[in-house]
């Protein structure tokens, strides 16, 4: 089971939105990290076959998933970021629609649209029209949806969006049930979505994956740069324009910063443990004072 | 085992299938315009039925229910051949009523006689009269002889018109042909609920093409306007044969509507008006056209001339969609074909022989069955309504592949 993008490139009049990604992946939970824009959704559907790469290949067991077709798609289940559905079908009309388009035969698919609707919490729901289900409620169909063919490469396009913190614990839960046996590629932009989950973590920018690696991988290239001082509330500015500020909390006895510099910000800071937060802020975070990179 | 996966496949495009018609039907928008071509369909009935105007022998003029019933009835009366005695027989009397009514002939005498050979008496007039306008004063001065000698008049006249029309030796061969499959003499039978039917069936097809073309226009909409194309062509069958289903779901749903509009407006409408006449030769009301039909036939033709036009708008709202990813357009393309194509056509048609091929021609087939337009390619010569017929079938079935392509391909452009 290997999926490969080999020098993966997407143009959009003229605009690099995924630029020469090679890349290979197996079995298992991958978090596909970046801010907006960064070419996540992009590089997803070109892996889904809704868009076809302007250079490079992707291939699945060596086969280019283009040529495999109705073949790749078939162990390929998609929860799209901007999920749609058919607002005036039923969820169990609607899951029987995706299901014949996947090939599932009636009797299989009931039994399937049944299991999977009990998963995720909506099998009581069954009847109600897709457009009278709340956000999550229609995330949890989206997924369902997308594991009806039990396929063997999931991929979730920002599927915690728009939920609540409740929901989102709870989805997260669920991808992890469902990731047994499985590729997942999970992309979003908000870091607790992916950091006890992921087995890999996948760093996007600009159209380019710039850092790979575990979840502790990533965060051991951060040790020895975050910091926690206190320092007095009228200087808090000027330490938002000269670090990356993760966190700022202001007390009786000034401001509490969290600093990531590599060198101490003041004389008292203290050395703190890096979380994923930390890296996510690092590589994708600005200073009050600029608008580009991030010297340290 | 290959027998087993082909009735597996079998079941999962069933299934598919419906789950379509589903999608289709649980459109509250559809649904409604499902409802209101019934309802159109009755009400055009009840305009149909309406319309029919039966004067009594008291000269009192009667519509509704039972007027179309009793006017068969009446002109029943002559029923069978029309022999050279029936004519004479009626140009006597008209011409007696005439000379005894200087003034105008009364509304009982109206009722009494003239209604009763009314269609019988413009068969006169127009074979007489040839391709010269409509004038009754051509039967005041007909004689007994001429009467008697109707047929010869109408055989001559026909040699004429083949002549007249017919541009090459081809032609005027293919329209005497035409002509020698008139059988003489006519046979008759009232002929007025097929006659009312006419511009019923063919204003009501328009507006069943159009409420079709919005249909069909969705089909291929739908994922892009609810943004569920992403889920669709990352499925199995996205990019196969759940496209090539929604393409057949579309001919099926124009099937249905149609067949389903037309068969309510015809149950109703022939329902109370009887279907007396449905083997009279359509030629009793125009003696030289070159189409040989009954008017049981004609109205079969008009209501398939009908079916093959909402093919066509399906078939092109289906494709416009499917390229444009949107129903805005594509909706209006029966309106355009079929409500502004005809002033178009109207302007050019004497130019340009392409105005003659246009698809709204199927939506007036009460014109174009009176006109002797012909075709000729080498020596195989054509008449207007089959190849329009022809033209149009074909067209929408070619689209079909078109629309399966362009939708398919959604997102994939070659390198």
């Amino acid at each position: 089971m290997e999926l490969r993008f080999n020098d993966v490139s997407k143009d959009f009049a003229g605009t690099h939105a995924v630029d020469g990604i090679s890349y290979a992946m197996g079995k298992g939970i991958y978090g596909l990290l970046g801010i907006n824009g960064a070419g996540k959704t992009t590089l997803m559907r070109m892996l889904c076959t809704i868009i076809q790469p302007t250079g490079g290949e992707i291939t699945w067991n060596s086969s280019n998933i283009f040529k495999l077709g109705a073949a790749y798609r078939d162990i390929l289940g998609y929860l799209p970021q901007d999920f749609g559905y058919y607002p005036d079908l039923s969820v169990y009309d609607y899951m029987m629609y995706i299901a014949s388009i996947k090939g599932l035969r009636m009797a299989e698919a009931r039994e399937r649209i049944k299991e999977l609707l009990g998963q995720v919490g909506l099998l009581k729901y069954r009847k109600r029209k897709m457009k009278e289900l709340s956000g999550g409620m229609a995330r949890r169909a989206g997924i369902a949806q997308a594991m009806l063919n039990n396929p063997q490469i999931l991929v979730l396009d920002e599927p915690t969006a728009g939920l609540d913190p409740n929901e989102r614990i709870r989805f997260r839960n669920l991808i992890s049930e469902l990731s047994e046996d499985r590729l997942v590629l999970l992309s979003t932009h908000i870091v607790s979505d992916i950091e006890y989950i992921a087995n890999e973590i996948m760093l996007m920018k600009d159209g380019k994956l710039f850092y790979t690696g575990t979840s502790e991988e990533l965060i051991s290239s951060m040790e020895d740069s975050v910091w926690h001082c206190t320092v007095p509330k009228q200087e808090a500015d000027g330490y938002l324009e000269r670090y990356l500020v993760g966190n700022i909390k202001t007390t009786a006895w000034g401001a509490e910063l969290r600093i990531l510099s590599k060198n101490p910000p003041t004389k008292d800071a203290v050395r703190q443990a890096a979380t994923l937060e930390d890296v996510f802020l690092f590589y994708y975070g600005e200073k009050a004072g600029d608008k580009d990179d991030v010297s340290m | 085992m290959c027998f087993c996966s082909i009735m597996v496949r079998k079941r999962v495009i069933k299934m598919m299938f419906r789950c379509e018609w589903k999608k289709i039907l649980s459109k509250k928008i559809n649904r409604i315009m499902i409802c209101a071509a019934a309802v159109l369909a009755v009400v055009f009935s009840c305009f149909a039925i309406g319309s029919v105007r039966y004067v009594d022998k008291n000269g009192a003029l009667h519509t509704g229910i039972a007027a179309a019933r009793k006017l068969s009835a009446d002109r029943n009366r002559w029923e069978g051949d029309l022999t050279a005695e029936k004519f004479a027989e009626i140009v006597k009397s008209k011409q007696k009523l005439a000379k005894k009514n200087p003034q105008g002939i009364p509304d009982d005498a109206y009722g009494k006689m003239i209604q009763s050979y009314g269609d019988i008496e413009s068969f006169v007039i127009n074979v007489v009269l040839n391709d010269a306008e409509y004038n009754e004063n051509v039967l005041y001065q007909m004689t007994e002889k001429q009467s008697k000698e109707l047929y010869a008049t109408y055989k001559e006249n026909m040699q004429k018109m083949a002549g007249e029309y017919g541009e090459t030796p081809e032609q005027v061969e293919f329209l005497k042909k035409q002509y020698r499959k008139i059988k003489m003499p006519l046979s008759y039978q009232a002929k007025d609920s097929w006659d009312t039917m006419e511009t019923y069936v063919e204003t009501y097809g328009i507006v069943l093409a159009v409420i079709i073309g919005f249909l069909a226009s969705g089909i291929f909409a739908e994922e892009f306007r609810t943004k569920a194309d992403s889920v669709f062509f990352a499925a199995k069958y996205g990019r196969s044969k759940a496209v090539k289903n929604k393409a057949a779901a579309g001919m099926l749903m124009t099937t249905a509507v149609y067949w389903g509009g037309m068969a309510i407006l015809t149950l109703v409408s022939l329902g109370v008006m009887g279907v007396s006449g449905f083997r009279t030769l359509y030629q009793i009301d125009q003696p030289y056209s070159m189409y040989v039909m009954t008017y049981g036939q004609y109205y079969l033709l008009m209501l398939v001339c009908g079916y093959i036009a909402s093919l066509f708008a399906a078939s092109l709202s289906m494709l416009v969609s499917a390229k444009m990813h949107s129903r805005n357009i594509a909706a209006g393309i029966p309106f355009f074909l079929y409500c502004l194509m005809p002033f178009i056509g109207r302007m050019f048609s004497s130019v340009t022989v392409v105005f003659r091929l246009v698809p709204d021609v199927l939506f007036n087939i009460m014109a174009n069955v009176k006109n002797l337009t012909v075709f000729q390619i080498g020596s195989i010569v054509f008449r207007q309504i089959p190849a329009v017929m022809l033209l149009y079938t074909v067209l929408s079935v070619l689209l079909l592949p078109l629309v399966y392509r362009s939708y398919c391909r959604y997102g994939l452009r070659p390198r």
